[in-house]
């Protein structure tokens, strides 16, 4: 397997460069979205917790 | 949960596996000022440990209220010894930890 870093890896004590993703919220029962500058405006620490995919359990 | 269907966010953080499209077993610490200060990175076989996760959430959260400190070695819970680094604690440290 080849690992590409063509984007500019962010690096632990560098600031994540603002972006944006779809959510769904199950509290909310709705998509929505979701930003750093708005995860940054929520005053709140963030774990972002990437997996491969459903049912690969581990 | 949230969607990266083109991968630009796996990309940003270096979990992106161009040959398989999928991202590695990644986790990030973010503080609320928006700077990345933990990474843990696994390849896809090796599930990752919720309570170390939090183990580094928690350290991370007592280190940005208390600046001076530093979690030392083994630092596990809130509560736990903490260090203050400075010439006074060269050679101290077992010291300060076992006192």
């Amino acid at each position: 397997m080849s690992l590409e870093n063509k984007c500019c890896s962010v690096r632990v004590g560098m600031s994540v460069a603002d972006f944006e993703l779809d959510t769904f919220d199950p509290k909310e029962a709705g998509f929505g979205k979701v930003s750093m500058e708005q995860l940054k405006s929520n005053g709140k620490w963030t774990v972002l917790f990437f997996y491969p995919a459903d049912f690969t359990f581990v | 949960m949230a969607a990266d269907p083109t991968g630009k966010v796996s990309k940003m953080f270096g979990v992106y596996d161009d040959e398989s499209g999928l991202a590695l077993r990644g986790s990030f610490i973010i503080n609320p000022e928006g700077v990345l200060l933990n990474s843990e990175v696994n390849f896809y076989n090796l599930g990752r440990n919720i309570e170390e996760l939090l183990r580094r959430v928690k350290a991370n959260c007592h280190l940005a209220a208390n600046s001076d400190q530093g979690c030392p070695a083994q630092w596990k819970n809130s509560g736990d010894k903490t260090l203050t680094p400075g010439p006074e604690m060269v050679g101290k440290v077992f010291e300060a930890l076992n006192s």
